[in-house]
């Protein structure tokens, strides 16, 4: 059975490898052309550089730290909540952040933090400080979303017995809860720690100059303004080294709490007391995320609506954006789901350090950054064939890159406990492929299936990289059309336009985790 | 069902005509920056404008700015499908030069209206700007009325610049301090460092912080208060005249060497110095066109600053000179 699995598995990484390797080797051989620098051994010793890493580590660990923490209590609050009213609303929310373009995001962070916002900070803003409420927005509702089903796998008679035992609130978090999470938050962790180290714009332009630059920066500095593919490269394989170590941390910490089989799955009732302070939990969180949120919706309904809206091209970019997320989602679920069946499947037989690094493998391309992999591959295409065609084709490949590390999350604790729990059974009814993801996966895993494939293509959505990188001649998507309007000073336009996109990804994402996930749904 | 094979039947036929007029059509294939063939930039005018006479096609591409044109065309070399690059500015020229890839464009501005004669037999100008720090009058009543009494009041007014590894005006404050400070600029900008607010990536994020009061100026372009003036009718918006003089951004347009259509891309770079096509640059790019003309220049436009004189360093001084000078800009901002 393992080989069956291991054999769609290894197609998935070898194209992983391909998609992220081959373009590296495009532009190192491209480096060794004459009029081309060649690697600089010696790039270490220069003072500037090693500043960057430093600075890159600590600001995506300290945005790691406040964005998880409290999205464990965050998530918990909702959790133990199950019947608060406007749940659903509230959750659809915390998907937003995510899609929000960077200069979008410095915006809209400038108007609740700027010194004219509603809560000022002044010059302190830029720095450090904006770094991390930027990042944090972004990330606190996302590590909410992605912890939060960890609670729905408590089988009900752990709370009972909890009961019995009289355990207190810290005891039941330490016995019940926390052995939950250590499967996830060390994943989510990692996760979020990518998306910090990566981050550009917000670095850049919220952390006050060049004393905030990190790696990402850097080697859109040597790929772009110094055009010296070689050191783009070594940046970029340092970055991923740079995030293997922190990856192999992860992993130390990570455990995979037992699999039990247990039908019954429900919800805690909690004592009054706690319970307001569960909600004012959630109400702290929604206002940090609301915020920025309303403040752009603000300025859309300031903007001037109907002559946006009237535009036919915005409409043409509005059906461009749903093409490529709804593509790019499908994609990076598929490739995803074989790759979790393969780890899955590694674990029950107890080799759960190979099936970690199958989902690392999934993960870790996230780092590597598409403007390496795309000036890459166009390097190794352009000769052959007529760029312009592929446009699309490699617009939806790297962004379904890059939702990997998300399907991994998403659909990957579930997956193995799915696995762990019924493999034997199916095997003794001879249930396999199209029967077993029929009968048995598919109702089981629809939910995460559904989280997955909504949060991949409204970030496939949000994505604006690839496509400003090969130039097109077809119409924007939504995320460049903000660019444009704002290069072209119309700041009221483009925050329409951005209050559009998000909108549109509420849509997409309740569709889709309604329509996939089913309306049991209604309960996460 | 009838009309519906009807209707097929049409729109494949229409559709044959398309593809039959098109293929006996030329195409002409331009590279340039998004924000010129974005909705709101000039492309959509110049590809009417010039479809209207030249019996084909314009193929507008955009790519992200003049730099990323610059690296695209080098490459793809010889295979490169590119008949006219448009969007470089001076501080790429002697690069581009360098490599090769453009043909002599064998035309001469017909009455230029750039501060200094043109020379050039690869590249011609369409259209140019001068930066400059924007403020609102009403809430700054002094501005400084030199670079130098920007940088040496440390009491004065707070700014948001642009990377310059990273935006056109970034690098070009960079070699304007250089050129008014010369081997003193490290410390001209050690000074002014505690007073910029932030350093942002490109040009929409300061103005757009700018816009929301997070400073008192933004690094910009004399021109862009024009913008104010006559699409919002605002004249809060001033750029601060230095004596010393505005440092200059020339864009230019060339010919790529292995270009299969050389008499048409030498009528686009023809039609592109006519008064057809330049006087749409002044309301859509938001910079000075490159020839004088009689209704080339909204009116609008002689409220603006005198940006005289104008400053620019030659371009193999800033090609040689470049990335030492951004990395010196980086240590001192970086202490």
């Amino acid at each position: 059975m393992t080989m069956s699995r291991a054999m769609p598995a290894s197609l998935v990484l070898a194209i992983l490898a391909l998609l992220v390797l081959s373009p590296m080797a495009g532009l190192l051989h491209l480096s060794a052309l004459p009029g081309y620098e060649a690697v600089d051994p010696r790039f270490w010793e220069n003072a500037y550089l090693r500043r960057v890493v430093f600075f890159s580590l600590w600001q995506a660990l300290l945005s790691t730290l406040l964005s998880v923490l409290p999205a464990i209590l965050v998530a918990r609050a909702f959790a133990m909540q199950p019947q608060l009213p406007l749940r659903r609303l509230l959750l659809g929310l915390f998907a937003l952040p995510l899609v929000v373009p960077a200069v979008v995001v410095v915006m809209a962070v400038v108007s609740v933090y700027g010194s004219n916002g509603w809560l000022p900070l002044g010059r302190s803003l830029y720095g450090i400080n904006g770094i991390l409420l930027a990042h944090v927005f972004f990330n606190l509702p996302l590590a909410v979303r992605l912890l939060l089903p960890q609670w729905q796998a408590i089988p009900q008679h752990h709370w009972q017995l909890g009961e019995q035992l009289g355990m207190n609130t810290w005891q039941r978090f330490r016995f019940i809860e926390w052995p939950m999470l250590r499967e996830s938050v060390p994943g989510v962790s990692l996760l979020i720690f990518m998306l910090c180290l990566t981050s550009f714009a917000v670095v850049l332009t919220l952390g006050g100059g060049p004393r905030s630059t990190t790696v990402e920066v850097a080697i859109y500095q040597s790929l772009r303004f110094d055009f010296d593919p070689a050191q783009a490269v070594v940046l970029a394989l340092l970055q991923l080294g740079l995030c293997m170590l922190v990856a192999m941390l992860t992993l130390k910490l990570q455990r995979m709490p037992a699999v039990e089989i247990a039908l019954s799955i429900a919800y805690r009732h909690r004592a009054l007391r706690l319970r307001w302070f569960d909600l004012g939990i959630i109400l702290l969180a929604t206002l940090y995320v609301g915020m920025p949120l309303t403040s752009l919706l603000i300025d859309a309904l300031r903007g001037p609506l109907g002559q946006t809206l009237g535009d036919l091209r915005l409409w043409q970019a509005l059906a461009n954006t749903l093409f490529i997320g709804l593509s790019a989602a499908l994609l990076s679920v598929t490739a995803g789901w074989f790759l979790l069946q393969y780890s899955a499947s590694l674990a029950e037989q107890g080799h759960s350090r190979r099936a970690r690094l199958v989902d690392l493998a999934g993960s870790i391309v996230y780092v590597v950054p598409p403007l390496v992999i795309g000036t890459g591959m166009f390097v190794l295409l352009a000769p052959h064939v007529d760029v312009f065609d592929w446009v699309y084709p490699i617009v939806i490949a790297i962004n379904a890159l890059m939702g990997l590390p998300f399907v991994i999350r998403c659909l990957g604790p579930a997956m193995r406990q799915n696995h762990a729990r019924y493999h034997r059974l199916c095997q003794a009814l001879a249930l396999r492929g199209w029967h077993r993801f029929r009968h048995l996966e598919w109702p089981l895993l629809r939910r995460p299936l559904g989280l997955a494939i909504a949060l991949v293509a409204v970030l496939a959505m949000g994505d604006l990289g690839v496509i400003a990188l090969f130039g097109s001649t077809q119409s924007a998507t939504l995320a460049l059309m903000i660019y444009q309007q704002l290069g072209a000073y119309l700041v009221a336009q483009a925050s329409v336009t951005a209050v559009l996109l998000l909108l549109l990804c509420l849509g997409v994402f309740a569709l889709l985790e309604r329509c996939i996930g089913g309306s049991r749904d209604a309960k996460n | 069902m009838k009309s519906v094979l009807s209707c097929t039947g049409t729109l494949l036929v229409s559709l044959l005509f398309c593809f039959g007029l098109q293929a006996a059509t030329p195409n002409l294939v331009v590279y340039t920056y998004d924000s010129f063939t974005s909705d709101w930039g000039p492309g959509p005018k110049v590809k009417a404008a010039f479809e209207a006479q030249c019996l084909c096609t314009l193929e507008l591409v955009g790519l992200s700015d003049g730099v990323a044109m610059l690296n695209r065309i080098k490459l793809e070399g010889d295979n490169s499908r590119a008949d006219i690059l448009l969007g470089l500015d001076t501080n790429l020229t002697a690069e581009a030069r360098s490599s090769g890839l453009f043909a002599r464009h064998d035309l001469s501005l017909p009455v230029s209206a750039l501060p200094d004669p043109w020379q050039d037999d690869l590249f011609l100008p369409y259209d140019f700007g001068y930066f400059a720090f924007v403020y609102n009058k009403e809430k700054l009543a002094n501005p400084p009325t030199s670079l130098r009494q920007l940088v040496e009041n440390s009491n004065g007014p707070t700014l948001l610049i642009q990377d310059p590894r990273t935006s056109t005006p970034g690098l070009g404050l960079l070699l304007w301090m250089k050129k008014v400070f010369g081997e003193g600029s490290d410390r001209a900008w050690a000074q002014l460092s505690p007073r910029i607010v932030t350093v942002s990536k490109g040009w929409s994020e300061a103005y757009g912080l700018f816009l929301k009061g997070e400073a008192d100026m933004v690094l910009s372009y004399t021109t862009s208060p024009a913008y104010h003036l006559i699409a919002e009718q605002d004249s809060r918006f001033a750029a601060a005249h230095f004596a010393e003089g505005h440092y200059q951004q020339i864009e230019v347009a060339g010919m790529v060497r292995t270009s299969q259509q050389k008499q048409l891309a030498r009528a686009f770079l023809e039609f592109m110095i006519s008064e057809d096509f330049q006087k749409i640059i002044p309301t859509t790019n938001w910079m000075y066109p490159a020839i004088t003309g009689a209704d080339v220049v909204p009116a609008e436009f002689s409220q603006l600053i005198d940006p005289s004189p104008a400053l620019l360093l030659d371009e193999t001084i800033v090609a040689r000179q470049r990335k030492g000078w951004v990395d010196d800009w980086l240590e001192v901002m970086s202490r």
